[in-house]
């Protein structure tokens, strides 16, 4: 282990001398201090603080993303290139451990500059907070410097196949299939019986959802709740909007709470406050939607209505976000390193920024795996083209897909926008993934790669 | 030649040229908008950091304002708005002089974005981005743009003067409250703008200006063409900016499409009427609430503003489309006038309706109520009942009770005009129902009103109660200074003795004795 800290400790010499601490230290200063100066809000105390969350955060990652690529590729490649390397190996330190000391100076850098970034945006964050009327200061509490989480209707996707299936049964009794066709047919009737479940015809009638809030209840006693709806219709209104009233709590019981009607675009998401003590004796928070309106609403069951409840503070959670952030960046010092085991520091650059780009293009890779080509299709007509490339391509996208997501599926800063609550259990997750799974990947190819490399052979640049 | 000499000689040939270029760059300006050398015009208005950014990203920037637009939209989609406005900012400063897209960033907001909130103070700050981006930066750098003038213009007219979003009247009432400082209580203060008495008053216009991109003297052209108008609502903004449109499109004929001019008129004659519908606002300082009422002093603009769009409209649907916008207009102003006690008036616009349109039906569910077979009261007393419903004798009861209350709420409220007109109205509807069912004995036990004296002291009574009080007490003293009733006594429990004398005093209207 003391060999590994004395390689991680000569990486921070380095970085001290060549003053690249102190420069990415001053650009994230500059960056957390000068955006909120340029940016424009929508001039809501609780937009300025999610636009400011999420672009100094976003500023953040990127910063120290590509300086964390530059210089793993950096500190090891030229270390190579510079005939240094051959001096250091000459030591009793196995070249592993050289790897690792690399790596864990460079995230070891990294954890200190993002402590200091992330402290400074928290800093500000509660400056500008304090400075605002009271009022203001209950809204931000209550919807952005919070870490909340999210209770949801039980989910019911055993019933709707069970459903589907005695109505598919019945279904082909009386009206024989073909088997080519059975798939859609089968799909067609889960969506139709998913969608009993979904819809609120018009004419003031509601279904109730029952949302088990489990053991929170006992915290949430006095506790205000917010409630995250979202609706799809068929039609247009005339005003764009549908009138909707919500009625919370047990209708059996004398505390229930109404809601004044209100005008609600549909395809968004809506977000307010209900009083608090509405939960039942078992934990259940009854909620049902009167629709007033001549056409049926439809409420995903995914995340129609949602219950968001304080799960803790934000401080906590900006700290979890950070270590997402961390997570990145760690791996991206395994990207970087690995690259310059092999490969000279500007080739190494580039491919790390390639890979890099990769990872952030998996959008495009998305849509072509969902469209099964990566020729695009006929807009108007639907019909998708075709290439002989698909083969390898297609089932490519889906392998690096697999692999991205793993990195991707964490969203801290928009988590941490939305007053959404990143829980321990994330982190954990997001630590198992990227740090030890992917970046273990890289890392042992990274130290395999070093570990075979003739340090003799290559032509030094000086 | 020492080399610090050669140095500074250097830099004032440096300076010298750089000047120089800056007043060849005017000269280059106007000739290659003068020759068409360029689709684009010169960015004009702009500050340094907007105009070096246009030139040195150059084709770049559209690219840049391509990835900024995919951002904005695909926040849109997640519903995240917190960073639109900035995004939008930053889409039309890459792109200043395309007016597109000033145009749809501007309806987005105020369109799209604003209706996606729930609480209406939210919908209006999105309306209120999306105006002052196209009024303070898309005529910043396109000031002789037709369209921005026009989509601005609509915003005024369409988003806040129509009922289409729920949160209309919010809209109305918060423009109201920024406008009422300039144009004062009435919102017809222009005189003091154009030429202020004092400092306050410069100040005020200054704002105006400023701010609101408003000049008072052209504001006071559009009020003598058009008006009077109040400018505390929209409908005067929007025929503000729809008439600078136009006047922009008479200084620049060859950038102006036949199709915007159209619609810029358009516009303009459905915001006049807009005006006619519910121009006035009228405070309840009882209720602590204000209304909406017609604008009865537009009448005949409105009407010359219909027969100028029938006149320049070229296309044969729309033409029939305007007269009959203009029939309904010409009801409307009938009945309006005819509520209000100008039933002279009244006369007039019914006279004129019979003579333009003499073949086609003033009733909807009446398919013999051509202008020649009603007079102006059967007129208005059928839109009355038509208004309100059946002719039963609870339906009817209830109606001229409700006549007589709008009568003495007016009158409480210092509109006498209007309070005389709705007792006409209410004495009209009763004698109309009690000559239907006829004068037969039988009849009148079994379906008659009370007699109309008798419905009119209830009224009154209900509303000068102490005990049980229908109006605050400023309103009841203001009702029994109109009537010439004495003050009130303190509370009792008596029924208030003077308020038989009252209905005898009461406005009841010469006509319905």
């Amino acid at each position: 282990m003391q060999r590994i800290l004395a390689i991680a400790g000569l990486t921070w010499k380095a970085a001290l001398r060549f003053k690249l601490f102190l420069v990415i230290a001053v650009l994230l200063f500059g960056a957390v201090v000068g955006l909120p100066l340029l940016i424009q809000d929508d001039g809501t105390a609780r937009g300025f603080t999610q636009i400011i969350l999420t672009y100094t955060l976003s500023a953040i990652t990127a910063l120290l993303g590509l300086s964390t690529l530059w210089l793993a590729c950096g500190t090891l490649a030229r270390d190579i290139e510079e005939c240094q390397m051959q001096v250091v190996v000459t030591k009793p330190i196995a070249r592993w451990q050289v790897w690792l000391g690399k790596w864990l100076g460079i995230v070891s850098l990294n954890a200190v500059l993002l402590a200091f970034s992330g402290a400074c945006v928290y800093g500000l964050l509660q400056w500008r907070a304090g400075k605002l009327p009271a009022a203001e200061q209950q809204i931000l509490r209550e919807q952005v410097l919070v870490a909340r989480g999210v209770a949801r209707e039980k989910d019911f996707s055993a019933e709707i196949d069970a459903e589907a299936k005695q109505v598919l049964q019945e279904r082909l009794k009386s009206n024989p299939v073909t088997t080519a066709d059975l798939p859609e047919v089968q799909r067609q009737i889960r969506e139709q019986v998913k969608a009993e479940l979904q819809v609120v015809p018009g004419g003031y009638s509601s279904r109730p959802w029952q949302i088990d809030l489990g053991f929170a209840k006992n915290q949430l006693r006095d506790q205000p709740l917010q409630l995250r709806v979202k609706f799809n219709s068929a039609n247009k209104s005339g005003s764009g909007t549908f009138v909707l009233v919500w009625q919370v709590g047990d209708p059996r019981s004398q505390k229930v709470w109404q809601s004044p009607p209100m005008s609600l675009a549909p395809d968004t998401v809506h977000e307010f406050q209900i009083p608090p003590n509405l939960i039942d004796t078992n934990g259940v928070l009854t909620i049902m939607a009167a629709n007033p309106n001549d056409i049926a609403l439809l409420f995903p069951l995914e995340d129609g209505i949602e219950v968001l409840y304080p799960e803790g503070g934000f401080a906590l959670n900006f700290v979890r976000g950070l270590g997402i952030i961390f997570c990145w960046m760690a791996l991206l010092a395994a990207l970087g390193l690995a690259a310059a085991s092999l490969l000279s520091f500007p080739v190494a650059a580039f491919f790390s920024l390639a890979m890099l780009v990769v990872i952030l293009s998996s959008g495009t890779l998305a849509d072509a795996v969902e469209s099964g080509t990566v020729v695009g299709g006929n807009e108007e007509t639907g019909v998708m083209g075709h290439s002989a490339a698909d083969a390898v391509l297609i089932p490519m996208f889906k392998g690096i897909l697999s692999v991205t997501r793993l990195v991707q599926n964490f969203s801290p800063i928009d988590s941490l926008s939305t007053g959404r609550v990143i829980t321990w259990g994330e982190l954990g997750l997001a630590f198992g993934q990227i740090v030890v799974l992917t970046g273990g990947v890289f890392a042992l190819a990274g130290m395999a790669l070093f570990h075979r490399r003739e340090l003799a052979a290559v032509q030094g640049t000086q | 030649m020492n080399l610090r000499a050669k140095k500074i000689l250097l830099l004032l040939l440096a300076a010298v040229l750089l000047f120089g270029s800056g007043q060849i760059q005017k000269v280059l300006n106007r000739d290659r908008e003068r020759l068409g050398l360029t689709r684009v015009n010169a960015l004009d208005n702009a500050p340094p950091v907007l105009a070096f950014t246009t030139v040195a990203l150059g084709g770049f920037r559209g690219l840049i304002a391509n990835a900024l637009w995919i951002r904005a939209n695909d926040l849109q989609n997640d519903d995240k708005f917190f960073e639109a406005a900035q995004l939008a900012t930053w889409i039309t400063d890459l792109e200043p002089s395309f007016s597109q897209v000033w145009l749809f960033q501007a309806w987005n907001m105020a369109y799209n974005i604003s209706v996606k909130f729930k609480d209406f103070p939210d919908r209006w700050r999105w309306v209120e981005h999306g105006i002052e981006l196209l009024r303070d930066g898309g005529l910043r750098y396109n000031p002789d743009d037709v369209l921005i003038h026009r989509e601005l213009a609509w915003f005024f007219q369409h988003k806040m003067g129509q009922n289409l979003d729920d949160a209309n009247a919010f809209y109305k009432q918060q423009w109201a409250l920024e406008m009422a400082p300039f144009f004062g209580p009435h919102g017809t203060n222009l005189s003091d703008l154009i030429n202020p008495p004092d400092a306050a008053a410069r100040t005020n216009a200054l704002l105006l200006r400023e701010k609101y991109k408003i000049d008072p003297e052209f504001a006071r052209k559009v009020d003598a063409q058009y008006g009077p108008f109040d400018w505390r609502l929209p409908e005067a903004h929007a025929i503000y900016w729809g008439a600078q449109g136009l006047q922009k499109a008479k200084e620049h004929p060859d950038k102006v499409k036949a199709d915007d001019l159209i619609t810029l008129r358009r516009i303009i004659y459905q915001s006049m009427l807009q005006a006619f519908h519910h121009g006035r606002i009228i405070d309840d300082p009882f209720a602590k609430t204000s209304s909406l009422e017609p604008n009865l002093d537009l009448v005949a603009k409105v009407n010359d503003a219909y027969l100028q769009a029938y006149a320049e409209e070229t296309q044969p649907n729309q033409k029939t489309g305007i007269l009959k916008a203009h029939r309904n207009f010409l009801k409307d102003a009938v009945y309006f006038l005819y509520g209000s006690n100008r039933s002279g008036e009244a006369a007039k616009w019914y006279k004129l309706l019979g003579e333009k349109y003499p073949d086609n039906t003033i009733l909807d569910d009446d398919t013999n109520s051509y202008p020649r077979n009603l007079t102006l009261d059967e007129y208005a007393v059928a839109r009355v009942q038509a208004e309100l419903g059946d002719t039963s004798q609870e339906r009817t009861t209830a109606v001229v009770e409700k006549l007589i209350a709008e009568s003495y709420y007016a009158l409480a409220l210092g509109q006498e005009e209007r309070s005389v007109g709705f007792k006409l109205l209410a004495r009209q509807v009763y004698d109309k129902f009690t000559n239907k069912i006829g004068k037969m004995q039988s009849n009148l036990e079994r379906v008659g009103l009370p007699p109309f004296d008798v419905m009119n002291r209830t009224v009154l009574n209900r509303f000068l109660d102490q005990q049980q009080p229908v109006l605050p007490f400023a309103a009841r003293a203001i009702l029994r200074t109109q009537l010439g009733l004495p003050a009130e006594s303190a509370a009792t429990n008596a029924p208030p003795a003077a308020v038989p004398n009252a209905v005898e005093n009461a406005p009841t209207n010469s006509a319905a004795k």
